[in-house]
């Protein structure tokens, strides 16, 4: 089915009802007055407080491992060791590397070795400093190439390679030979801490001998519900698990998720009690996953006519103590490796390695942040070399219908970077801005940065959603899925398919929190795939439930089915306007005569699929397409920046609601000026050193620039509801090299690295660039 | 220790530990949950509530500390016309997204429109400064707090 298309040919109209229009979210109300409720609201008095005890060196083995002076202390319930997990003690997402409790060796400053159970705070962190480790420390690699050395010792048994990856397209070689100029560079980007604001938490009680209930922060509940039961050595259906609301998660929560779940659950049911986990501050940034760090050496060929010619690229992706994620996010770096530009030959050599640090993890854009920095950074570069313009050398290359990506896929449709690209240079009056302005010692510059994201999982893995809408007695609606609400409102444009679909008002919708006893896995809140996915299997769920709905009015009219009318939730025969019924009165009628209620949606977007030898093949079934343009003022005497303005672009496929997107955009653009300005995890031999939001210092409202009206440009994708296709991810990716870009034409300094802090920027023009 | 003070308008009085923190006393003492705890460190501002009129971050004010004086979270503004104004302004333009901070950001405001009515965006800016928001980049949060004060 073309779900494009569901308006026009299944609908029977022209015109939308709520798709396309911003309403005012469902659930703002009770946010706004401190009513929602997130997972330590649930908490109840009596819980037991669970804590971890953390590793202490960087790399070592554990040499004695002993209890029984925290167990000694009055409110201590339990202490739990790996050898106490009644499951797998192993809790690696992609590959087992990761013990869920340490128990022979330690890979970084922060892995878990024990949990500690007691009635109260403070008898859990006196618990947690008596138990006592004993280790025999082992040398630790912090850097890239420390762990890549010949003689460095290896921290997990295959070595320091987590993994690799590859693309052959073309000959690189010939491609470099017809360029006319060629540029290289080495591009560094940092760990990012998410700093969402709720910490992690996980609250799990007990429900008879077979069962527990976790409640927590998440972005996939069906991964904590898988880990959890692995953990305990348990059926999944044993294991319940509800994503309350999540005070912002960024990727994080999907990581933490399952190991801050798995270890309350545990606790719980070993002790028969309710029990919760709750992170501080410092845990939250020391200790959990951040943005994987990466080193991208980048050579670009192009020729006398601005045509690219070859692209050779080198990642080298620093995993930390685990690979957690890396398979997906080198893979994504490693596919999306040209940024959105066609480029004939193409050789790209990923990398990810293991150091001795606390380990990377998802976070929104994924690895395209750091990817479309080296390419859009190298396009300006050529374009200087060129002495072109950057967005008409830009427009010369950019992928449109009919090109294909790095990985050699063909783009069929839902193309609309260059309509991104020649949309913010036109808001921005582009050829004016670019002229040189400067006053004393400030001067202004311009950049722009470009991004696309694939949707869905990477590798070609398997992928699907699913969801479920009830009519209830009453006409109200009740909506299911497990696609998580995070702050992005995700499930909001969810039900809002399916009331457009049904011809339901949005206030007969109530949205479930996800709950994994209710329905089957609708996978995770992760990879742009959200709303293309989840969206779809909603679409699927109503239109089954249309069916339904229109075969009961139609028997109830005496009236063709095509003739049925469902809008505003009335069912009305569109030939005689005095035959019309409430949604309530049609729901009562299904009821006693036995038209189905509910419907389940499922959905699986086309395989994707490709060659490990080449790295060639379908990457993803779509891609999310944005440009930015970005205004700067640069203060030459202190280096200091100031993002003055942004023009925002992006192919959405369709805007099913344009305020939450303005939404995404927004908070993508203060991520993407934090790790662009300021944010950097700071590591000391292995131990994070600004574990807190006094030093790891995020934007706050005095950051905030002007920022122009969004340019939503729509080319649907043919296989998701309405050709919606993810917008989070990919509002970051194109942040970072406008922002970039705008300094280099302000300055002509070209960075490398980011954070641009006002230090380096100062130090740089004071040895006249670089 | 016994502690008296006002809490939303009523009088209470409550025994804690001198070195509880007013977060927790609410939190968990009082069952008042829509203050929020994200950094116990005085720099995020999900915590913030009025201390006599004056926005503070709750986890940096110990519980004897507020002996005589007045409380006041979102929860005892639900219908005050100045919150009214603002909770309708950040529904319309967005500006609540995980809606985890929203209460302090809220507080902020509030604070802020009672003392100035009528605030520049640099005004507002600077008033919300303490109250960290990763969901919204505060686009929209400036924006309906310039609406709300416009209604006023």
């Amino acid at each position: 089915m073309e779900y494009d298309k569901i308006l026009e040919d299944l609908l029977g109209r022209k015109e939308f009802l709520i798709v396309g229009k911003s309403i005012i979210r469902t659930d703002a109300l009770d946010k706004a007055l401190g009513r929602a409720k997130y997972t330590s609201d649930y908490i109840q008095p009596g819980t037991v407080v669970v804590k971890e005890v953390y590793s202490t060196h960087p790399h070592a083995l554990i040499k004695r491992l002993d209890t029984s002076a925290a167990l000694e202390i009055p409110g201590v319930l339990a202490v739990y060791t790996g050898a106490d997990v009644p499951g797998e003690n192993q809790i690696g997402y992609a590959m087992p590397d990761q013990p869920f409790l340490c128990d022979e060796k330690v890979h970084f400053i922060g892995d878990p070795i024990a949990i500690v159970c007691a009635e109260d705070e403070y008898a859990a962190q006196e618990a947690r400093d008596a138990v006592v480790v004993e280790y025999d420390p082992l040398p630790a690699n912090f850097t890239i190439d420390e762990t890549l050395a010949k003689d460095a010792i290896h921290i997990h048994e295959g070595g320091n390679i987590a993994l690799t990856s590859r693309i052959r397209k073309g000959d690189v070689e010939k491609g470099f030979s017809e360029a006319k100029v060629e540029v290289e560079g080495t591009y560094e980007t940092p760990y990012q801490d998410h700093a969402y604001i709720e910490p992690d938490v996980a609250y799990a009680f007990p429900e008879g001998a077979g069962k527990v209930t976790v409640i927590g922060a998440m972005q996939s509940p069906f991964l904590v519900r898988e880990k959890v039961a692995g953990v305990l050595g348990w059926n999944l259906n044993q294991v319940r698990v509800i994503q309350a609301l999540t005070g912002g998660a960024f990727g994080g929560k999907d990581d933490t998720g399952p190991l801050v779940s798995a270890k309350a659950a545990m606790a719980a049911v070993k002790l028969g009690r309710p029990a919760a986990l709750v992170y501080d501050r410092f845990e939250v940034t020391a200790y959990t996953p951040k943005r994987f760090p990466s080193r991208i050496h980048l050579r670009t060929g192009v020729d006398k006519d601005g045509m690219l010619t070859a692209t050779k690229v080198d990642i080298k992706l620093d995993c930390g103590a685990y690979a957690n994620r890396a398979p997906y996010w080198l893979w994504r770096q490693t596919v999306h490796a040209t940024g959105p530009y066609e480029v004939p030959n193409v050789h790209v050599d990923g990398t990810a390695v293991y150091t001795n640090k606390v380990f990377g993890g998802s976070y929104r854009g994924f690895g395209n942040l750091a990817v479309h920095f080296a390419v859009d950074s190298h396009m300006d570069r050529l374009a200087n070399e060129l002495g072109m313009d950057p967005v008409e050398l830009r427009l010369r290359n950019v992928l449109t219908v009919g090109k294909r990506t790095a990985s050699n896929q063909l783009l069929d449709h839902s193309v609309g970077i260059e309509e991104c690209i020649r949309g913010v240079a036109e808001a921005s009056d582009w050829a004016e801005i670019r002229k040189p302005r400067r006053k004393g010692n400030k001067v202004r510059g311009v950049g722009i940065g470009t991004a696309h994201h694939g949707i869905s999982t990477s590798r070609g893995a398997p992928d699907w959603s699913a969801a479920s809408v009830i009519l209830n007695e009453d006409g109200s609606f009740t909506y299911r899925t497990s696609i998580c609400e995070l702050g992005q409102g995700t499930p909001i444009g969810h039900a809002k398919i399916v009331a457009e679909i049904v011809g339901a008002k949005m206030e007969a919708f109530h949205i479930e929190i996800p709950d994994t006893d209710t329905m089957a896995n609708a996978r995770p809140t992760h990879g742009s795939r959200g709303l293309a996915l989840g969206g779809t299997a909603a679409a699927d769920a109503a239109l089954k439930l249309r069916e339904q709905m229109v075969n009961t009015a139609a028997t109830l009219f005496e009236c063709e089915k095509d003739r049925i009318d469902l809008r505003n939730s009335m069912a009305s025969c569109k030939d005689d306007p005095s035959k019309k019924m409430a949604f309530k009165e049609l729901a009562h009628e299904m009821y006693v005569r036995g038209a189905n209620p509910a419907a389940y949606g499922f959905f699986t977007p086309p395989r994707r699929f490709f060659d490990p030898e080449t790295g060639l093949g379908v990457s993803y079934p779509a891609y999310t397409f944005a440009a930015t343009v970005c205004e700067v003022e640069v203060d030459l005497e202190t280096g200091q920046v100031e993002i003055l303005k942004i023009w925002p672009a992006m192919d959405v496929g369709k805007a099913i609601d344009p305020l939450l997107i303005d939404g995404q955009i927004h908070g993508a653009i203060s991520h993407g000026i934090g790790i662009a300005l300021m944010e950097s995890i700071r590591l000391d031999a292995g131990e994070v050193i600004n574990p807190n939001l006094t030093d790891y210092v995020i934007p706050s409202s005095m950051d905030t620039p002007e920022v122009a009206e969004s340019i939503l440009v729509e080319k649907p994708y043919r296989h998701s509801a309405f050709g919606a296709k993810g917008v989070g991810e990919p509002a970051i990716i194109s942040i970072v090299p406008a922002i970039s870009n705008a300094i280099y034409h302000a300055t002509g300094v070209s960075f490398n690295t980011i954070p641009i802090t006002a230090e380096r920027l100062h130090a740089a023009l004071r040895r006249g660039g670089q | 220790m016994k502690v008296s003070f006002q809490l939303n308008g009523k009088d209470i009085e409550v025994e804690a530990p001198g070195n509880r923190a007013l977060l927790d006393l609410l939190r968990d003492d009082l069952g008042v949950k829509s203050v929020k705890k994200g950094c116990e460190n005085g720099e995020c501002g999900a915590c913030t509530v009025l201390l006599d009129g004056a926005p503070v971050t709750s986890c940096l004010v110990l519980a004897p500390q507020v002996e005589g004086r007045a409380v006041t979270t979102i929860d005892g503004l639900v219908d005050d016309p100045f919150m009214v104004k603002l909770r309708q302004a950040f529904l319309e333009d967005g500006a609540i997204q995980c809606g985890f901070c929203t209460p302090g950001v809220l507080i902020s405001s509030y604070a802020l429109l009672k003392g100035n009515p009528k605030p520049t965006a640099d005004e507002v800016k600077k008033a919300i400064e303490g109250n960290l928001c990763r969901c919204t980049g505060y686009v929209a949060i400036i924006k309906a707090i310039l609406h709300a004060s416009e209604r006023i």
